[in-house]
């Protein structure tokens, strides 16, 4: 992993909640076109660091972070940086699959058209087409554009947002959970397409599931109850972990 | 004697929640005897048994008691054949009052010995009615006390009469609705043998005063042209838009703010300090648009050289707009926030700002919603009263000019039913034809709205 260009990295990150700290001295370095797992019992905090990669925990009134995120070396936890054109550099796929209640055209369009990306609607229709290919959503959609994106089965809603988040050519996906709400044939799609993915993308996903934590992933971190216990090579930290709670957590002794 | 009774079958039920209780905690105690329910619903048995059969008798011996009373007084006037229906009713008022002290003027001599025969039919029916209550009390007491000691289910019964107490009321409900339309329906019906449905629903001429001053003699045609209620549906049309063109736009920014932009804390402030405007009394808002808003608007008028009366469909449809505001506002608030959180954060997540997720991504989603509450608030606005009476006038113009004055619906109602009116006269009966006119209006329109909130909740709930 040393000759991997680091995409994000964060130094001495600290999360609150009101009174309450969800995040402790977090130091994590993301490699440019690699998925990174991140592993830890409920509640330890993966969804919160996730969250702060893209300014998401903006949107909680309580949430406080504090510390250093930089992508490609630039500070994106300071006032004056745009959000929102941080979130257009990095996207996210949320646990619970959340297409708007619009076609799947406007579903894929809605993130094109707000950025002003398609000058023209044969750019924008192309646009459609290759980020529904790339989720390999395109085969089973094509011909029905035009009906509501909830239409669609929960795998195959997840995979349209996938198609949403990449729609915008982003440099970083962040998944949180992705699978959760799947069976174990669409988890295996969504799987398949990470492994895609990662040619164009550097992928972040939280997971709760061991296997697929080592089947999708080059680097994988665990988390305990707010801290990073351990972050090394996927291989590493399932054959060999340093740590003795990654240990138990991953042989299921625990959590 | 009604209230003496009803305390009597009160305290009766009462104790013998009490007495079914403790003999039945007794019993098991002493004897070691295990009951099938707890002791507490041998007592609510007990009380159902002594109460509810007596209650149900006191209501319909109470009804029912006068029109007794009435059919043995009068059966010595029937016999007259100059006497109809409305003066039997007098004469028998008259009886009744007489008999119960409340008679003004001189006392007809004639009707004396009437009215004593009122007053003792009347103690042998009250006697008779404490007799058979208290015989009934005695009665089913005994059946049900049998039962108890017999064991039965009685948390089962319980149960039975609970839910026949609950049907009855949600009955009682129902069945006053049907009561209220069906009423409209007769008394409209009356007043379309009349004048026709046609002339009615077409005609633009509304002077029912004039029909009033009419005798008999005149024909019916010239009847027919003064009941024309086309200026009211336009009045009440009219009223209604320019009440939602200041509600519509001011409740529903406020409610977006409130929802999408105030910090929680100032929304749990602000948002009951709009609702307090749905809460204030129609009255006050009609002095307010009579006395502040309505010169106001003249003078405004006056100065720019227009030429608006001092009542004006303006003031009220304005004033009326800011009463409904709390319907949208709030309504929308509610709607909003519905809208699942996860939609947002999918958007934000994109990058879009906050402002560009409310317009496409929260609005789109809650429209349905957020038009039920406009036309909730619609049927609002054309319900009310108090503020179009006081403020927009009476003259039914048929106008599209908001600066003179106006009348509704709800308005001309109240004129024609103010002060004593006889019943059978197409004029009084013409407000029965508005009211159920009104009715279905705002019944459809409520129908519609509901069914729009409805689909908008089984879609994120
Ligand atoms: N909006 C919030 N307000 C207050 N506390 C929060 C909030 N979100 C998370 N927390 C707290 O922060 C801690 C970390 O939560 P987080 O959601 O990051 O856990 P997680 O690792 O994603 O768990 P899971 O695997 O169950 O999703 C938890 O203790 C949680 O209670
Ligand atoms: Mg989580």
């Amino acid at each position: 992993m040393n000759n991997d260009k680091i995409k994000i990295s964060t130094r001495n990150l600290n999360v609150y909640y009101g009174a309450k700290q969800a995040l402790f001295n977090i130091n994590l370095d993301l490699m440019e076109k690699k998925v990174t797992a991140l592993i830890g019992p409920s509640g330890c905090g993966k969804s919160t660091f996730i969250r702060c990669l893209n300014r998401m925990n903006d949107v909680i009134d309580i949430c406080k972070v504090d510390g250093s995120i930089k992508v490609d070396g630039s500070e994106i936890n300071e006032k004056n940086v745009d959000v929102n054109k941080i979130r257009e550099r990095i996207g996210m796929v949320f646990q619970k699959p959340n297409p708007f209640p619009k076609s799947i055209y406007d579903n894929i369009a809605y993130g094109p058209r707000i950025h002003g990306l398609a000058e023209s609607q044969n750019v924008l229709d192309e646009i459609v087409e290759n980020s529904l290919k790339k989720s390999a959503l395109w085969e089973e959609v094509k011909d029905r554009l035009n009906q509501p994106g909830t239409s669609l089965s929960g795998g195959q809603q997840q995979r349209l947002c996938i198609a949403r988040a990449i729609s915008i050519n982003p440099e970083v996906i962040l998944m949180d959970e992705p699978c959760s709400a799947l069976d174990p044939i669409a988890t295996a799609k969504i799987e398949e397409l990470i492994d895609e993915l990662k040619k164009s993308y550097t992928i972040v996903i939280v997971t709760h599931s061991m296997s697929q934590a080592a089947r999708v992933s080059q680097n994988t971190g665990f988390f305990h109850l707010g801290k990073l216990m351990e972050f090394n090579l996927t291989e590493k930290i399932f054959k060999n972990p340093d740590n003795k709670m990654t240990q138990d957590y991953i042989t299921g002794r625990f959590g | 004697m009604n209230l003496v009774i009803l305390t009597l079958i009160i305290i009766f039920s009462f104790s013998c929640y009490l007495f079914g209780k403790s003999k039945i905690l007794n019993t098991s105690r002493v004897s070691g005897k295990k009951f099938h329910s707890l002791p507490e619903y041998y007592g609510y048995y007990l009380a159902a048994w002594c109460g509810l059969p007596a209650l149900i008798i006191l209501f319909f011996w109470s009804f029912s008691e006068l029109f007794l009373v009435k059919i043995f007084i009068l059966a010595d006037f029937k016999t007259d054949p100059l006497l109809d229906e409305n003066k039997l009713n007098l004469i028998f008022s008259e009886i009744r009052a007489i008999a119960e002290k409340k008679f003004t003027g001189t006392i007809p001599e004639s009707l004396i010995p009437y009215s004593e025969k009122f007053l003792s039919i009347n103690r042998i029916l009250e006697l008779s009615k404490l007799v058979v209550i208290l015989s009934v009390i005695i009665f089913s007491l005994t059946f049900a006390y049998s039962q108890i000691l017999k064991n039965i289910r009685a948390r089962e019964s319980v149960e039975k009469v609970i839910r026949v107490v609950m049907f009855s009321c949600a009955a009682i409900a129902v069945f006053t609705t049907l009561g209220i339309v069906l009423s409209l329906l007769f008394e409209s019906i009356k007043f379309f043998t009349s004048v026709s449905i046609f002339d009615f629903i077409t005609g633009i001429n509304w002077a029912p005063g004039r029909a009033f001053v009419r005798d008999a003699s005149v024909q019916t045609a010239d009847v027919e042209n003064v009941f024309g209620a086309v200026p009211l549906f336009w009045g009440t049309f009219f009223i209604a838009m320019i009440a939602m063109s200041v509600a519509v736009p001011i409740g529903l920014f406020s409610g977006i703010y409130m929802a999408e932009y105030s910090s929680r804390k100032f929304r749990k402030i602000i948002k009951p300090l709009i609702e307090i405007l749905a809460g204030i009394p129609t009255v006050v808002y009609g002095f307010f648009a009579a006395l502040t808003v309505g010169p106001f608007f003249r003078i405004i008028g006056e100065n720019l050289g227009l030429d608006v009366s001092s009542e004006s469909a303006l003031a009220a449809g304005v004033v009326m707009g800011i009463m409904i505001i709390p319907y949208v506002s709030s309504l929308t608030d509610d709607v909003i926030n519905a809208v699942p959180k996860s939609l947002r954060e999918g958007s934000l997540a994109i990058g879009a700002t906050k402002s560009e997720t409310i317009k496409k991504v929260v609005l789109p989603a809650a429209l349905p919603g957020i038009v039920g509450s406009i036309l909730l608030a619609i049927s609002r606005a054309i319900g009310e009263t108090m503020i179009v009476v006081m403020a927009a006038g009476l003259a039914a113009n048929l106008t599209i000019n908001p600066l003179e004055a106006s009348t509704t619906i709800t308005t001309q109602i109240v004129t024609i039913l103010i002060g004593d009116q006889s019943f059978n006269n197409p004029k009084t009966q013409a407000a029965f034809a508005l009211g159920i006119t009104l009715f279905f209006f705002t019944l459809i329109i409520n129908i519609i709205a509901l069914n729009i909130v409805k689909k908008f909740r089984e879609k994120y709930e």
